[in-house]
């Protein structure tokens, strides 16, 4: 479907892979000072990643969802660069297996003999799986209407 | 009788480690694929993050900020550390001594008390030489994730800030095809802004797309959330985990593609040995029956008479 309505180069990458580069219209973004939408034209920006869930219009009409979970974002002139943790699309998600990721992780919080390096690293996992699953759930409603 | 047998068994043995040695190879084949992979992969995420430091780097410059610790060059060198990324196995050819002397010899040549970082077992043997050993971390086979060198990312990084180190550096060997492998060393803290990192995996391509790095086009006027010196707080750290973790791909890369010429140069020098071995087999055999002939040709005669 041909528009004239401008675009932005998205790419979001991982250490392990590239996940996503496409154009799309707008970004919906969760950075640390709270959830912010870029449209084409925007001002160059850089933020920090918080877990979450990332929206994309794309020009076909169609959004893509990614769950993140932490990182960075980089807005140049209709460009964005997200430098996540780790990365994933909602299609590649399985809500049963996150739910049951996101209990084990916090059973594992409830344990007491863990030090602080540890409780830090089991917190970081509950948020990413909080991240997945709302990401999953946002996939499945998206479906649900169309 | 004797020496055919002899030499039967000898063939057996032979061509017994041929199999080992051509099985090895095949797996190293497959694992030097994997992890050659997963070096490509990594580039990107290495590449962007490292552009941006670079981008955050001149701005804080420009507002006459105060530089970030991991990026300004402390004025007094007093003590350093070295990582060296080795194999947990032998049986790699030349890999470990050529990655061992590279760091040795970088050693030499900077003279400053220095803490080995070890990862992989096979370094261990700096031990018995009198280096000294801050540390040893174990290395699996095939690096999944980050979450393996974060902990030494970790313990650099705190070393430093702390001011026990001066100065780190890395040994590692580089990847740069199936047949060729390069021990390189390479600063890793403070990171060195001036000097962009060839070894990340930059292509000339790439350098072409990268035009908005270039000085004269830096024309951007950045909003920060929350602010510059709290964005580089958490990258630059970041960039040297990356960093690492890139190293140990490539010598995990190079590893298994030296195990695997290695383990193709004894395959092929079995081959020869049966080869030469069954050689012997067919001329002793052949003197056995020569020998019995002459025997029996020896009693019938004999009894004509």
């Amino acid at each position: 479907m041909p528009t004239d309505k401008k675009t932005i180069e998205f790419e979001i990458v991982t250490p392990e892979r590239v996940v996503l580069k496409e154009e799309v219209l707008q970004a919906t973004i969760p950075t640390q000072s709270g959830e912010i939408t870029i449209l084409p034209d925007h001002i160059p920006l850089v933020s920090i990643l918080n877990p979450g869930v990332i929206e994309l219009k794309k020009p076909s009409g169609e959004n893509e969802i990614i769950s993140v979970s932490g990182g960075f974002v980089e807005i140049l002139k209709n460009k964005i660069i997200i430098l996540a943790d780790t990365a994933e699309l909602a299609i590649e998600l399985d809500e049963q297996r996150i739910e049951e990721a996101r209990k084990r992780a916090e059973e594992m919080k409830k344990s007491k003999d863990i030090d602080d390096v540890q409780f830090a690293e089991i917190s970081g996992q509950i948020e990413k799986q909080l991240a997945r699953s709302k990401a999953a759930k946002r996939w499945r409603n998206l479906k649900n209407i169309k | 009788m004797a020496k055919t047998k002899e030499i039967s068994r000898r063939i057996k043995s032979v061509s017994n480690t041929k199999k080992i040695t051509k099985a090895m190879e095949m797996v190293s084949a497959s694992k030097m694929r994997k992890a050659v992979e997963a070096v490509l992969k990594t580039r990107t995420y290495a590449n962007l993050s490292w552009e941006m430091v670079l981008r955050l780097a001149k701005i804080v410059e420009g507002n006459n900020e105060v530089g970030h610790p991991l990026l300004t060059r402390k004025k007094e060198m007093k003590k350093a550390a070295l990582i060296l990324i080795s194999s947990n196995r032998g049986l790699c050819g030349g890999f470990n001594t050529a990655v061992i002397n590279r760091a040795k010899e970088s050693l030499k040549k900077h003279n400053l008390e220095t803490d080995i970082i070890l990862v992989g077992k096979k370094g261990s043997v700096m031990a018995q030489q009198k280096y000294n050993i801050a540390a040893e971390f174990p290395k699996s086979d095939l690096v999944l994730s980050e979450s393996e060198t974060n902990p030494i990312a970790r313990m650099v990084i705190t070393d430093y800030l702390s001011g026990k180190y001066d100065k780190v550096t890395l040994v590692y060997t580089d990847f740069i095809n199936g047949a060729k492998q390069i021990p390189r060393v390479k600063q890793l803290l403070p990171i060195n802004i001036k000097f962009q990192d060839q070894h990340l995996g930059i292509t000339e391509k790439e350098e072409k797309e990268k035009k908005h790095l270039l000085p004269g086009e830096f024309i951007y006027e950045y909003t920060f959330e929350p602010s510059p010196i709290e964005v580089l707080d958490l990258v630059v750290p970041r960039l040297i985990e990356i960093q690492l973790y890139q190293a140990l791909l490539e010598s995990n890369a190079s590893e298994h593609s030296a195990r695997m010429a290695a383990m193709h140069q004894a395959t092929e020098s079995a081959s020869d040995m049966v080869n030469e071995l069954t050689l012997f087999y067919n001329k002793a055999r052949q003197s056995n029956i020569t020998a019995e002939i002459a025997e029996i040709s020896a009693g019938a005669n004999a009894q004509q008479n």
